[in-house]
Formats: structure tokens, C-alpha cells, sequence
């Protein structure tokens, strides 16, 4: 049984249907991959599993336990935690708080992280600590969302996209970051659309288009499915962009 | 990855360097996220206690006792304000009429029941917080802005009820209370027993806001400030946590309304009405609501002005007005951020403050 286990989910905003009964196993030890063209649906699945959306209908369990339209922060709390599409930090606040603010709640039942201060070092932001987050270089801004997901010491990290926005060098950076995630016992679940990185990255891609799973499989499967090949990648060969 | 900031290693050369207009920036800038060395914050707070414990000894009269004793029962009204505007960045426009919850609780429990101060005064404090919370359950569904329509509209509301109370409330004449009940040896008919009695629960209020702004709690509280979204995400109970400081500063504010009847003896609807509430508004902005001393700096000005400069009435309001002007629109974190920019200036520490706070003047 995968730790998270999603069946049938639905998710309608007035006539639009941002999901459409989606099925889904992520387990705590891989990096599973989700992609698919823009409005696909991929941030409405993020909300809705983390309570952001009330689902308009199937169910989302979560190591047995269903917590389908349960609030954000008792998901969070579980360890189900997730980062958001846009940079998001708490802007007027210190690097170090921004951290140590997640830290906190996370320690209630045991964190990983004996320290803050670790959090930072394992991202790389630990010379920033006493910067302002509002002030941050983009690059940096992108690194402290992700501190601040893992000071809630999750076991399925759920990231919208933490590349993008960022030049090569840094999203490779970042790349390595993630790979160091799930050996550690904390899975990851990525939205991106830099199919290279997707494809050395995840041990699983799951395509989505208007809604619906089209494909799951390793990266190379998926990718050579004619299916995927066509709605995601287009009729010529390449048009994915961020 | 190589990071390229500006914030961590300023050098010496990169400090001379500051152009002027960059030094305007700092000293206006709003630093209240970057905290001062511990031994300057404890010689802050000595050197202010043995001020304010001196003060009846100075020989400064008993008009100047007065509106002392004025300015702190507000500082501790404003202590509460402080707590939910600057830190959890909630603002309220109606906190008069919750310190007037309090002083009429005590007031009324006085008259009909014959309690005393010590024996009304955590009943008041608790019906305050209760007041302050549930005026906060309309916040929850709907945004900050609609919260400050709510507090002003209970503080009409609230005058209203008080003037048609008939004998209960008194009515617009108001009701009167006896003198503090006195402890063994302290008599608080003496006006400096009656200072020192607030200055008391003054030094209450500025503990717990210095406790609360360096605990889990007072990070949990700026979390939901900074980004409401981003605190639910990491596990933070936003609705539980806005009740919680409402009821809170309702705490404070109760505590000072009781202060305010006793020092008084006498309160009518008139005292926590529309004007008054605003002057509290005004006060935490013009002093810095993020800062530890920023409401007590704001309600010294603004208790203190109209007697330094001997103004009437209506030129202060113009003056009051002014000010809040001059603050909003150059000091935008208070006095308090001004003052400790200066310090860190003083010192030559800019790269104490974290570095590239927009340089925007
Ligand atoms: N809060 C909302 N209200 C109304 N419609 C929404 C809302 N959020 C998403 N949608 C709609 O749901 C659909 C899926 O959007 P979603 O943001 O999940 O796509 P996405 O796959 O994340 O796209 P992108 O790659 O651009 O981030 C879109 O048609 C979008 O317009
Ligand atoms: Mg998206």
C-alpha cells in the first residue's frame, strides 16, 4: 500500500473540470514525476490533496488514514507537505525565522532536524541566515521555499515546480538537492516542465492532460508513448515550455 | 552553486561607500525582523525601568504624575494593539471600546456587587477577551480590511448601548467607582501609589510582549502576518491563532480599561467612543507597533505633544494628524524604527541589518 493513495479524484470550478477523476500511488522513497501541458490540472491536484480545494469528489488517504477536504494545516501536519508554484517565503522576516517558523511546527511528534540551522546547511542558504526573505535574489528565494517545506519534516514533499524561473546552473543545483531527498526516507512528488531533468530525475512521470492521467510509467516508457507524444509534446517535436 | 548576495559580507569599503540616499533608506527603513545585540536590549530596559521608577521622585508636579499615569494605561492598551497589528497584522480601529468593555465590567461589578479592583479585575479582563474574540470571528471568513469596519462599527455600536443602559450603565452621565482597594501599607488615594500601580502592570504587559515576540508563539503569530497561505502550508492554525490574539490583546485591553476606571473613578460612553479608538490606532503606528517600545514611545507623544508644545484641543488633533502623516509617509515602521536605525547608524552597523531592505524613500 503507497503511502499516498488517491482515487478517483474530482475537481470542478463552475463548468471548468480541472480534474477529472484521477487515480494516483506515491510512495515515500521515490521521486515520481507529474507533468503535462499548462492547465493540465497539476497545481489543482496539489491543492486538492492538500486541502487547499475542497474536492468535488473521490478521496485522498494518506498512510491509511483519509484525509480528503481536511484543512491545510492538519495535512501539514501529518507530513503530507507541499510548496507553491509561485517563490513564496514570509517576506519581512529573516531567512533563519522563516525556517525556524516551520521548524516548530514540525518538531511536535519528533523532527528530523536537530536544528534550523541543518535545514539551512542541507539547502545551501545557511550564509543568508540573517538576510531578510523579501530581499533574497530569486535563486535563493527558490532554496528557501524548499527549506522551509522541509523544516516541516515531511515524508512526501510535494514541489510545484521549484525550478522554474531559475538559469541552468541553479535548476541543475537544485536538481541534485532533490535527489538527496528520497534516501533520506522523504519522497517527492515534482511538477516541472523540463523534460530532461524530469526524465534523469524521477523514477516515475505520470502525464496529465485536461484533467486526466494519460500515461504513468518509467520516464523513457512515458515518453515514448505516442499518446504522451502527442498531446504533451505537440504535433512537432518539442514545444514544452515553462 | 555560488551565492551572490549582498546581504552577508558587506565589507568595510562596500559601508563608506553608502551614497546618502541609501543612507536615508536605512535610517527610515523598517528593520523590526532584525533583532538588536542582547547586552544593548538589557541596558535598553534598565536604564528605561530606573526612568520610569524614578519619575514621582523628580519633582515634576502633580499635572505632569497625571498625564503619566494617562500614558501608561494606554501604552497598555496599546501593548495589546501592538500584539495584534504588529505582530499578527490585524489592525483595529474600535480598541477603545474593548478597554471600555473592561472598565465597565468592573465598574458595573463594582455598583451592583460591591467587588472591589483585585476582585473585578480578572473578570473584566476575561469578558474583554471574550469580546475582542468574537467582534475577531467575522475576520476568519472575510479579509483584514472588513475586520477594521467591524471594530469600528462596535465601537459605535458599543456607545450607543452604554448611553440607553439607564441605571445599569449609568447611562451618558456614566458610573463611579471608590479608590483601589488599598494593600496592606499602600494607600492608592496617593497619586504616586497609584502610578506605581500602573507602572506595574506596564512592566506586565512589556514582559509579555517581549516573551511573546521571542517565543514559538510570537514567530507563529508574524508567519500568519507575512503569508497566511504559506503558514497553513507548514502546519499553522490560522483561524485558531487570529482568535487567540484577539482575545489576547482583549486581555490587555481589559487590564487597561480597568486601570483607566480606577485611575479616573469616574467613565462615561464618551471615553471609548470613536475618537478615542482612533488616537489608539494612531498612537501604535506613530510609535512602531513591531517594536518593543514603539506604543509606549507612541503613547508618550502623543499624551505628551499638546502639553509640550501647549496646544489646544483642536490644533493637537491637526498636530496629531500631521504626524501621522510624517510617519507614515517617511518612517512607515514608527519612531521606534527610527531610533534604532540611528543606533545601528551610530554604530557604523548597516550591515547589521540584513543588507537590501528595497532602497525605495
Ligand atoms: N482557483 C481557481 N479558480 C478557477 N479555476 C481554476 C482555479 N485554479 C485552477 N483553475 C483552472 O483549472 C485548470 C487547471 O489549472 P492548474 O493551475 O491546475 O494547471 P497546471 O497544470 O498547474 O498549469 P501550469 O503548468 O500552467 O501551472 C485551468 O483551466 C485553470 O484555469
Ligand atoms: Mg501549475
Amino acid at each position: 500500500m503507497a503511502a499516498l493513495e488517491v482515487r478517483g479524484l474530482r475537481k470542478q470550478f463552475g463548468g471548468v473540470v480541472a480534474l477529472n477523476g484521477i487515480d494516483l500511488d506515491i510512495g515515500t522513497d521515490q521521486v515520481v514525476g507529474i507533468v503535462g501541458p499548462n492547465g493540465s490540472g497539476k497545481t489543482t491536484l496539489f491543492n486538492v490533496v492538500t486541502g487547499v480545494h475542497p474536492a468535488t469528489g473521490g478521496t485522498v488517504s494518506w498512510q491509511g488514514q483519509d484525509i480528503t477536504n481536511l484543512g491545510p494545516h492538519r495535512i501539514a501536519r501529518k507530513r503530507l507537505v507541499r510548496t507553491f508554484q509561485q517563490a513564496m517565503s514570509f517576506p519581512g522576516l529573516t531567512v533563519d525565522e522563516n525556517v525556524r517558523i516551520a521548524w516548530e511546527q514540525g518538531r511536535m511528534g519528533g523532527s528530523r532536524w536537530a536544528s534550523p540551522g541543518m535545514i539551512l546547511n542541507f539547502v545551501g542558504l545557511a550564509p543568508l541566515g540573517r538576510a531578510i526573505a523579501g530581499s533574497l535574489p530569486f535563486g535563493s528565494l527558490r532554496r528557501l521555499g524548499l527549506a522551509v517545506a522541509l523544516g516541516v519534516s515531511p515524508e512526501l514533499l510535494l514541489l510545484d515546480e521549484p525550478g522554474a524561473g531559475l538559469n541552468d546552473s541553479e535548476a541543475q543545483a537544485f536538481a541534485a538537492v532533490i535527489a538527496q531527498l528520497p534516501p533520506q526516507g522523504i519522497g517527492v512528488c515534482l511538477i516541472d516542465h523540463d523534460m530532461d531533468m524530469m526524465s534523469d530525475l524521477c523514477d516515475r512521470l505520470i502525464v496529465l492532460d485536461f484533467g486526466t492521467k494519460i500515461a504513468e510509467g518509467l520516464p523513457a516508457e512515458v515518453l515514448a508513448d505516442p499518446k504522451v507524444r502527442e498531446v504533451y509534446l505537440g504535433p512537432d517535436k518539442k514545444a514544452a515550455a515553462s | 552553486m555560488p551565492m551572490t548576495d549582498n546581504s552577508a559580507g558587506k565589507t568595510g569599503a562596500a559601508t563608506e561607500g553608502v551614497r546618502a540616499r541609501d543612507r536615508l533608506a536605512l535610517l527610515t527603513a523598517d528593520n523590526a525582523a532584525v533583532p538588536l545585540p542582547a547586552g544593548v536590549q538589557a541596558i535598553t530596559a534598565i536604564l528605561l525601568a530606573v526612568l520610569l521608577i524614578a519619575l514621582p521622585w523628580l519633582g515634576l508636579g502633580y499635572r505632569f504624575l497625571s498625564i503619566a499615569i494617562t500614558t501608561l494605561y494606554t501604552a497598555i492598551g496599546l501593548y495589546g494593539l501592538g500584539l495584534q497589528f504588529g505582530q499578527a497584522g490585524i489592525m483595529s480601529v474600535g480598541h477603545a471600546a474593548l478597554m471600555g468593555v473592561g472598565a465597565y465590567a468592573s465598574a458595573i461589578l463594582s455598583v451592583q456587587l460591591g467587588l472591589g479592583f483585585w476582585t473585578s479585575l480578572p473578570f473584566a479582563m476575561a469578558l474583554s477577551a471574550i469580546v475582542g474574540g468574537v467582534i475577531g470571528l467575522p475576520t476568519l471568513r472575510v479579509g483584514g480590511q472588513h475586520y477594521i469596519i467591524i471594530t469600528f462599527c462596535f465601537c459605535a455600536l458599543f456607545v450607543i448601548v452604554l448611553t440607553n443602559g439607564g441605571t445599569f450603565t449609568g447611562s451618558a452621565t456614566g458610573l463611579d467607582v471608590g479608590s483601589v482597594t488599598p494593600l496592606p501599607g499602600i494607600n492608592f488615594d496617593k497619586l504616586s501609589n497609584n502610578y506605581y500601580l500602573v507602572l506595574a502592570a506596564l512592566f506586565l504587559a512589556l514582559a509579555a510582549t517581549y516573551l511573546i515576540g521571542n517565543s514559538r508563539y510570537g514567530r507563529t503569530l508574524r508567519a500568519i502576518r507575512e503569508n497566511e497561505q504559506l503558514a497553513r502550508s507548514v502546519g499553522i492554525n490560522v483561524d485558531l491563532h487570529k482568535l487567540g490574539v484577539l482575545m489576547v490583546s482583549g486581555l490587555f485591553a481589559g487590564l487597561a480599561g480597568v486601570l483607566q476606571l480606577y485611575y479616573l473613578r469616574h467613565i462615561s460612553p464618551t471615553l471609548f467612543g470613536a475618537f478615542p479608538s482612533l488616537y489608539l490606532a494612531l498612537m501604535v503606528m506613530l510609535g512602531g507597533a513591531r517594536y518593543l517600545y514603539g506604543p509606549l514611545i507612541g503613547a508618550v507623544v502623543v499624551n505628551f505633544l499638546p502639553e509640550v508644545l501647549n496646544l489646544d484641543p483642536v490644533d493637537s488633533r491637526i498636530a496629531y494628524g500631521v504626524c501621522l502623516l510624517l510617519v507614515i509617509l517617511l518612517l512607515p515602521g514608527g519612531v521606534g524604527a527610527g531610533i534604532k536605525n540611528v543606533y545601528c547608524a551610530v554604530r557604523g552597523g548597516f550591515e547589521k541589518q540584513g543588507g537590501g531592505t528595497n532602497g525605495r524613500a
